[in-house]
């Protein structure tokens, strides 16, 4: 990830530091600008979908911790989600709990059910540790549906705004806010976290664990703790997404919501973290793009029975695109992007055939 | 007795639709996540060819069973074809991709009605009775029956036939095989097309007994963890995985809450999972103790 | 010249006035619907949105209301929450629409309830379950004008079991295990002794069922003599052919939903009853037929099953009648508040709208099964009216 144009560090806090080159700082200006300045002039169609893409991010970056940096595979994140999302509806509805507590009580469920289904990894790899966490998924459905039919909330458990403080979170732009705090909050954390020994220990279990273990790196630890990190901020996506909502069901968590998450890694790109980001943008805001484009198409009326099923395909297909024509996902886009700047006005080729 | 009947059609259900995953996991590594889908268009292929070639029920069948096949062979040429050594996560991916696209196409083809090829043939689905008190569907036999010739076939296509050796070289170890001579696309796209026609068959039973709509892709999902019993890179596993969990499943049905059911076998999937976590049949690959 | 000039801008003016007159006369009432048309639910849904569609399409051609066309945004929100949710943020607040409109899976009535109450706007329910919110006392801004009604349709089944079955009835009671269709089938269960009819066996389906048989040998094990079945038509066309395959005497009743006519016609079974609130296109009343044409002009979906979202758009129709120009949710609440809609046959009588009741004041039930000699369905039972209170 080298921006400037040599080694010049002075300092060992140089050699922290996050941000290297005075360009950079401008650009992380620019986006904080453009990102503070957005929910003054979005719609408030627009403004809704960003908070989605937010939500989004905190899932995206728990995941790909989890699944881009330590290796482990998991099918369990909706059911993370729907985790933290009961825990905070349960509360809420059961003991009138607010803000302050149910947020650390969902990261609490979170980091619990990390753990007991991080046990399956320290023997079961690859597909076989997937489906395991596939387990997790069907156990918490199971138990929310239950929840909700036996306390008469056929359609789901309703929430109040959530209150901090004085201010009570009824305002998307406010919403806005908050999830954009938390999810930089989160990615500086992660960014952050990957540095740490935790981190690289985790990558190091991703690119081969026999040498991992020979480094005198503690697998089981290691493995154990990305589950709980990941488990934790799934769970408080979760929680946010229920307040943000306003609702707590648990058919708002369906296994489709965890294929959503996985396409967003590998969408945006394994083993980054701004490949969480990206992936997040493409597949929520996706959808609706179709939909614009579509609308865009002059479509006789009484066809739009069959529009409907064109979008629904077309979703298919061009995600099918995607992965046939950009194996390497957004990133690989950005870094083409990124390094035809760098290096103008000359031009950087790669041998032939991928590394 | 009818408890038996019960699990025996369950099962052979389950083991028609996870031959599938077994025969694409076996050649490639890859988890053909639509699998599902594939076999729900068997279902409305059949629907089609039925109305096409109205009066002739058999001819109906063999040409839908022909087109299933091609269809194997398409998605892998098509598709597949470009992942070879790619990352099998991207792959899988990919399946999930393409189960999306044929949704959409099947409600654009077929609308999202539940409907009924049965109709279309011009067949009954009469119920047979066994003695005993017990009785099976006539698409239930038919389905066990399925299930003997496709397994038998398959088990003696890939023990004598040149071709079914090398679908199991490529599986054994694709490099090598490669380097012998075998061709690769060649036997992958045969596995595509096998698992298609497996898959499809099902669909187009499962059709008949119950028709058809966009459920069916919840049933072939729900085959997945028989496949996983059984080892997921053996065909005579998937058929012991079958019958374990449909077992599991009617008995929880039986003597259980039926609202089990659904998770049931996730919980024999769990429990072979932390006895023999390579599967009943499967090799100890994906397999470490740390 | 002066003379001219003052000639021309009052032509210009008049031409001004005329083209604002135009321009609102374009102006249309907008409403929203949010429809489960792909994924989940499509099968129920998608039909309704539809006669919905096609409704207001010839609702404009003949001129719209009050001289202003209606505007029908329609989303998919393929039954899912968030999707609802964006489709509701953007009807509210971006196409100011008057009233929005639901045609899809219980998931997504949270989001769109706490839109709605966000912003005002009412939400009406066309074709989907009706919440428990509509009965009276209802809430202010929740409307449902579909046929099932939980509760309703359970009491009225268990009395239609009882007044049929000659003998005492041991009941098998079926829902798919979805908390909706628990939620009523469970409600069935504590209610059936107060009918004298004992429950003898309960089960709920999982949607993903391939083989239907083990749940019907457990119903058939339990001794049933009747069984009443109030969930998707999947769940409970699919357990009572496997009933009938395990050689299962007992008589079934099901709910009447939007395909109900032709599966009587394919089932052909003399014991298998479905009730529910719209009436059979073999009655062949004017307003089927006005169906049939409109559905004449294209459509992927069997004409037989646009019954129950025409409805809506007669309810939505009368609704927007009553707005006087121009209209603002405020005003369409009014409207809502004191409707009365002549159902024309489609419903055995008015469907009609008070202050606090938003379901109807009186809900008509009709019963039909197949009949083997005239080859045709027949009623079991005709119009029978339930007071809602």
């Amino acid at each position: 990830m080298a921006y400037a144009s040599g080694y010049f560090k002075t300092s060992y806090g140089a050699e922290l530091a996050l941000v290297e080159t005075r360009l950079q700082w401008a650009a992380l200006a620019a986006l904080g600008l453009g990102l503070g300045l957005f929910p003054l002039l979005a719609s408030p169609f627009a403004l809704d979908l960003a908070n989605q893409v937010l939500l989004a991010v905190i899932g995206a970056v728990a995941l790909m911790l989890l699944t881009g940096y330590a290796g482990q595979i998991s099918l369990g994140h909706a059911g993370l989600l729907a985790a933290g999302a009961f825990t905070t509806g349960i509360l809420a509805e059961e003991a009138g709990a607010p803000f302050w507590l149910t947020v650390p009580a969902s990261g609490a469920v979170g980091a619990v059910l990390g753990l007991v289904f991080g046990l399956p990894s320290l023997r079961l790899k690859g597909l076989y540790l997937a489906v395991s966490t596939l387990a997790l998924h069907f156990i918490v459905a199971f138990l929310g549906s239950e929840y909700e039919t036996r306390h008469g909330f056929s359609t789901g458990i309703l929430l109040d705004s959530p209150r901090l403080g004085p201010v009570v979170l009824d305002d998307a732009r406010l919403w806005y806010g908050l999830l954009l705090a938390v999810a930089a909050a989160v990615f500086l954390f992660s960014r952050n976290l990957l540095r740490t020994r935790t981190g690289r220990a985790w990558i190091a279990l991703r690119d081969r664990d026999v040498v991992a273990a020979a480094l005198g790196i503690p697998v089981a630890a290691a493995k154990l703790s990305a589950f709980v990190v990941s488990s934790v901020l799934t769970a408080l996506a979760g929680c946010l997404f229920a307040y943000y909502r306003g609702f707590v069901s648990i058919e708002a968590f369906s296994l489709f919501t965890t294929i959503e998450y996985v396409a967003m890694l590998i969408i945006g790109g394994l083993g980054s973290l701004l490949g969480a980001v990206l992936g997040a943008v493409f597949v929520v805001t996706f959808p609706y793009l179709i939909d614009l484009a579509v609308d865009l198409l002059p479509v006789p009326a009484r066809l739009s029975t069959y529009v409907f099923a064109v979008k629904y395909a077309a979703f298919g297909l061009i995600m099918l695109l995607f992965l046939l024509l950009e194996p390497e996902g957004l990133l690989g886009i950005w870094r083409r992007v990124r390094d035809y700047f760098v290096l103008w006005p000359f031009r950087y080729r790669p041998l032939a055939g991928r590394s | 007795m009818q408890l038996v009947v019960n699990t025996l059609v369950l099962a052979a259900t389950y083991a028609l639709i996870a031959c599938g995953y077994v025969l694409v996991y076996r050649v490639s590594r890859v988890l053909n996540l639509a699998h599902g889908e594939l076999m729900m268009l068997g279902g409305y292929l059949l629907l089609t060819t039925a109305s096409l070639f109205a009066g002739r029920p058999l001819l109906a069948v063999a040409v839908a069973l022909l087109l299933s096949l091609g269809l194997g062979l398409l998605v892998y040429v098509v598709l597949m074809r470009h992942f070879t050594g790619e990352s099998v996560l991207a792959a899988v991916l990919v399946t999930i991709a393409l189960g999306i696209l044929l949704r959409g196409l099947a409600i654009l083809l077929w609308t999202a009605q539940l409907q009924y090829p049965l109709v279309a043939l011009g067949w009954q689905n009469p119920a047979l009775s066994l003695g005993g008190g017990a009785v099976i569907s006539a698409a239930g036999l038919l389905t066990l029956a399925a299930v003997a010739v496709v397994y038998g076939g398959l088990l003696l296509f890939l023990r004598y036939t040149p071709w079914g050796i090398r679908m199991r070289a490529a599986g054994e170890n694709p490099l090598l095989a490669a380097q012998r001579g075998v061709a690769l696309p060649q036997v992958l796209a045969l596995a595509w097309g096998l698992a298609t026609l497996s898959g499809g068959l099902a669909g187009m039973l499962l059709a008949c007994d119950s028709g058809i709509d966009g459920t069916a892709v919840i049933v072939g999902l729900k085959a997945f963890p028989v496949a996983l019993v059984g080892g997921l890179d053996s065909l005579s596993g998937a058929l012991v995985g079958a019958l374990l969990v449909a077992a599991a499943e009617v008995l929880a049905i039986a003597y259980l809450d039926p609202l089990v059911s659904d998770v049931v076998p996730f919980f024999v999937l769990l429990a072979m999972l932390l006895l023999r976590p390579w599967g009943l049949f499967g090799r100890r690959e994906a397999f470490e103790r740390v | 010249m002066q003379h001219r000039t003052w000639h021309r801008l009052g032509l210009t003016l008049a031409a001004v006035a005329v083209l604002f007159a135009v321009a609102q006369a374009q102006e249309p009432y907008r409403v929203g619907l949010s429809a489960a048309l792909t994924g989940r639910g499509a099968e129920t849904y998608a039909p309704v949105s539809e006669a919905i569609r096609l409704y207001v399409a010839r609702l404009n051609a003949r001129g719209g209301i009050h001289g202003h066309p209606v505007e029908l945004l329609v989303e998919d929100n393929v039954a899912e929450p968030s999707r609802a949710a964006a489709h509701a943020k953007k009807f509210v607040s971006q196409d100011g629409v008057l009233l929005m409109l639901n045609a899809s899976l219980s998931s997504t009535y949270p989001p769109m309830i706490h839109e709605a109450k966000r912003a005002g706007v009412p939400l009406f329910f066309a074709g989907s379950v009706c919440p428990r919110e509509v009965y009276p006392p209802a809430d202010p801004l929740l409307f449902c004008s579909t046929a099932f009604a939980a509760r309703y349709d359970s009491e009225f089944a268990l009395d239609f079991i009882k007044e049929t079955a000659a003998g005492p009835v041991k009941l098998a009671l079926v829902s798919m295990s979805i908390p909706i269709s628990r939620g009523e089938v469970d409600y069935a269960e504590q209610l059936a002794p107060s009918r004298g009819i004992e429950p003898v066996s309960n089960q709920s389906i999982p949607p993903p069922t391939p083989n239907y048989a083990p749940f019907a040998a457990k119903i058939k094990a339990a001794g049933a003599t009747w069984v009443y079945a109030w969930a998707p038509w999947v769940t409970q066309v699919k357990t009572f052919e496997a009933l009938r395959q395990l050689g299962w005497q007992g008589k079934f009743l099901a709910y009447a939903h939007i395909n109900a006519e032709e599966e009587l016609a394919r089932l052909q079974d003399e014991h298998f009853y479905v009730f529910g609130a719209n009436a059979f296109f073999s009655h062949n009343l004017p307003v089927h037929q006005e169906i049939l044409q409109a559905a004449a002009q294209g459509t992927m979906h069997p004409p037989t099953q646009l019954a129950e979202g025409w409805v809506a758009g007669m309810v939505l129709e009368a609704v927007l009648a009553g707005v006087s120009w121009p209209p603002t949710p405020a005003k369409v609440l009014a409207a809502m508040n004191r409707v009365r809609v002549d159902t024309r046959g489609l419903r055995g009588g008015p469907l009609e709208w008070t202050p606090t009741n938003h379901f109807r004041t009186t809900h008509y039930y009709r019963v039909y099964r197949w009949d083997r000699r005239q080859q045709g369905a027949v009623l079991a039972k005709d119009w029978t009216a339930v007071a809602i209170k």
